[in-house]
């Protein structure tokens, strides 16, 4: 799908045709120092998902982008003025930068260092200023951020309607929950779990409710933290809210919202918050090592395999505490799968592919699951809300293909391999409910007696 | 015979003096603007945000590493390309070792022809150059062979040769062509033990001809064309590395 026609900019005689104000000196030096090895590209899940088109190759959309620059820069342009680029060149060139979910395995594989992800997305943030990116439904973003403070157009005061009855929110603590948007109010089973978690281990928690504005990620990562300076307002007003409620420690259990808090939220305030920020894994890990986490239920000989988060792992480095989480669950077996931790391979949702491409989202979940099924693994597990809904789309997605000739797994839906969030499966274990508080009221109006999911056995 | 007239192999060391000369200001001029490139518009800006940034601190749980360690581990012995390839990785260290190598030497021969030239020092030039003869010769072939490797993967190797593109090949047949002439000057100089002309029997103009064209066109390949071709990657893949911190 390319996007409706771009207006042309205007660009006066003897000026480059892209210009770099955005993007920072050492950014633009790293397009030079690729060897064009290619190692990039065998590790690309876009790429692949494109069966290799050479248009998607992160190795030569480098090459092309500081072509450009070449031919608006170099010893040529200086000399005889910046070479008129072609707009549907560059037009071409923004669609093909666009379908990158900034995942950064090539980062992680390449031999000269460069760190792509951050070069990209001010790159983006570049082709968006000149009119031709960002690509897509991704160009709602703004509007929805800015507008509403999240970007699923609901009202701040909802903010508070996920948590149920029986979740206690502390009025002071030292620990804050930072749920986000997508435990907030598109994946509630998310949040629920945690805040449930969080009662059961005694971890009090204070929590900004309608104070809580988007983390403003997909801002970020899709190039438009310009418009309206959202990210920046964003970090400036959760920061500073967090701050004024004196709590030491920030607990994320979304991977997308962690990154910002870990590596954004310093970059754009200029200084670090006065907080530590945490994931909930760390947290997890910390107390099974200590020994203080009890199990109700336990599953019944399952292998368990886990998908790294990109933001939660190679962006932030976070590998080994939600390892050490499912290890200890009961009744499962770890798997490792193929391609893993910083050279894990994405689901394809984020960098506004989801939003944007979700074909390519789709195929990318689908290989995840392919990774999976590889080691037999029963449940795919990882940390993140929008791994969570992509991969569960890779897997139905897989699944329809089969199901169609595999009768046994027609008529066993449940046979199925389950994609949840470790937060989910804790919940489960620790004998909590994960039921989300619409689905607890509907159940009791029509006199439905709550009950353990039936997956699992007594411990 | 003009044998103490021919160290080097160069005829008019004036000669090499100028075209190092032109080869260095065109260096200059492309590193310039680069950094003007990179620095929007300002090349010292970039300077200036360049230094800031070397090894700054990591956000996250990435764990750091000294200084000492990038220099030495990321960028000398380039364990980064280790670890994704040990072929590539042999290869590569033999054209890095090799191109640097004979680099450094040259660069201290011509030091020492500097001195002579000017009448500093007592030295005798054939003594040096024959004892820098053996190390140069191990380092060619180094080059030589890592370059042959290159070129083979480029038409060997499905994926290589797909992803291959004149930028690409310009780098390495021009690198193979400067090494093959270098072995070619080498060839028409006297022998360094026995004094005897190889090659072209004691055809000293030819021979002197021959190696000005070599040390020409190497100054101009090798350090010239350095800002405006793929090649940059020596000096910017470093720098890249000295910012991002390298590790693994
Ligand atoms: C830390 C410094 C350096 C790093 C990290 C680095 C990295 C690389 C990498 C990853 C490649 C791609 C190899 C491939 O195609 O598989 C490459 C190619 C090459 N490098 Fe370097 N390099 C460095 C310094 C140098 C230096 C000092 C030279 C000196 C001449 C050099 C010469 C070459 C050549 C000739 C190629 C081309 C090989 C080909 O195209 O097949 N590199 N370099
Ligand atoms: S960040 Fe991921 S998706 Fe984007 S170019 Fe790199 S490998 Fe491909
Ligand atoms: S891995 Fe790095 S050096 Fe190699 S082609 Fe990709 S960006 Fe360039
Ligand atoms: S959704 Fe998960 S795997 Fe996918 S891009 Fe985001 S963090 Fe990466």
């Amino acid at each position: 799908m390319a996007d409706e026609e771009k207006p042309r900019p205007v660009i006066p005689k003897g000026e480059p045709f892209i210009k770099t104000d955005v993007i920072s000196p050492t950014f633009m030096m790293q397009y030079d120092a690729c060897t064009r090895c290619g190692e990039c590209d065998k590790w690309c899940p876009v790429l692949d998902a494109k069966d290799g088109d050479r248009k998607y190759s992160p190795m030569d959309k480098i090459s092309r982008f500081r072509s450009f620059m070449g031919q608006s820069y170099g010893l040529k342009a200086k000399l005889f003025g910046p070479k008129k680029l072609d707009e549907d060149d560059i037009q071409d060139f923004t669609d093909a930068f666009f379908h990158c979910s900034t995942c950064g395995v090539c980062a992680s594989v390449c031999p000269a260092g460069i760190n792509t992800v951050d070069m990209y997305e001010a790159t983006r943030q570049q082709l968006v200023m000149r009119g031709n990116g960002p690509y897509g439904k991704t160009v709602m973003f703004p509007k929805l951020i800015g507008e509403y403070r999240n970007p699923y157009m609901k009202d701040q005061k909802q903010r508070l309607d996920w948590i149920p009855d029986d979740v206690e929110i502390a009025e002071e603590a030292d620990v804050a929950y930072f749920a986000g948007c997508t435990a907030g109010f598109n994946q509630q089973v998310l949040g629920v779990a945690t805040a449930r978690v969080l009662n059961h281990l005694n971890v009090p928690f204070i929590y900004l409710g309608e104070e809580e504005t988007c983390c403003s990620s997909a801002l970020i990562r899709t190039g438009q933290p310009h418009k309206g300076d959202i990210p920046y307002i964003n970090a400036k007003h959760n920061v500073e809210a967090l701050e004024a409620r004196g709590v030491k420690k920030v607990m994320f259990a979304c991977a997308g919202c962690y990154r910002v808090a870990t590596i954004d939220w310093p970059k754009l305030l200029g200084r670090k918050p006065n907080f530590e920020v945490v994931h909930v894994a760390d947290l997890l890990a910390d107390l099974i090592q200590q020994g203080k986490i009890e199990w109700k239920k336990s599953f019944d000989n399952k292998i368990i395999t886990y998908h790294d988060p990109c933001h939660l792992g190679r962006h932030c480095g976070v590998y080994e505490t939600p390892r050490i989480v499912l290890d200890n669950l009961p009744g499962l077996k770890f798997v490792e799968m193929d391609r893993i931790k910083e050279l894990q391979r994405c689901c394809g949702a984020g960098g506004g592919v989801k939003a944007g491409i979700a074909d390519v989202a789709l195929d990318i979940a689908s290989e995840r699951i392919r990774d999976a099924q590889a080691v037999n693994a029963d449940i795919l597990s990882s940390c993140c809300p929008f791994c969570r809904r992509n991969i569960g789309d890779g897997r139905d997605n897989v699944y329809d293909q089969i199901g169609a000739t595999d009768y046994d797994l027609r008529d066993n839906p449940e046979n199925k391999m389950q994609v949840e969030d470790m937060i989910v499966l804790v919940a489960e274990l620790m004998g909590l409910s994960t039921k989300i508080k619409s689905q607890e009221e509907a159940d009791k109006a029509a006199g439905v007696e709550p009950e353990a999911p039936k997956h699992l056995i007594d411990l | 015979m003009a044998e103490f007239s021919y160290y080097s192999g160069i005829p008019t060391f004036y000669m090499m003096i100028g075209i190092a000369m032109v080869a260095i200001l065109i260096f200059l001029l492309g590193m310039y603007l680069n950094m003007q490139k990179w620095g929007g518009g300002s090349a010292s800006h970039f300077l200036k945000t360049f230094i800031k940034s070397i090894n700054h601190e990591k956000l996250g749980h990435h764990k750091r590493q000294s200084l000492l360690s990038t220099i030495i581990l990321d960028i000398l012995l380039q364990r980064r390309i280790l670890r994704r390839s040990p072929f590539r990785w042999v290869m590569h260290m033999m054209i890095f070792v090799g191109w640097i190598g004979m680099f450094i030497l040259s660069m201290v021969f011509a030091v020492f022809e500097m001195l002579h030239a000017i009448n500093i020092g007592h030295f005798d030039l054939v003594v040096i150059r024959n004892s820098l003869d053996f190390s140069n010769e191990v380092l060619g072939y180094m080059l030589l062979i890592g370059l042959i490797i290159a070129i083979a993967r480029r038409l060997v190797i499905p994926d290589v040769v797909k992803r291959t593109q004149i930028f690409d090949w310009v780098l390495v047949l021009g690198t193979l062509f400067i090494t093959v002439t270098g072995f070619m000057a080498e060839g028409f100089r006297p022998d360094a033990i026995t004094g005897a002309w190889t090659f072209l029997g004691d055809n000293v103009a030819l021979a002197e001809t021959f190696a000005l064209f070599h040390v020409a066109i190497s100054l101009l390949f090798c350090i010239a064309y350095i800002p405006y071709s793929k090649y940059m990657h020596m000096l910017a893949a470093p720098m890249v590395i000295l910012v991002n911190g390298g590790g693994e």
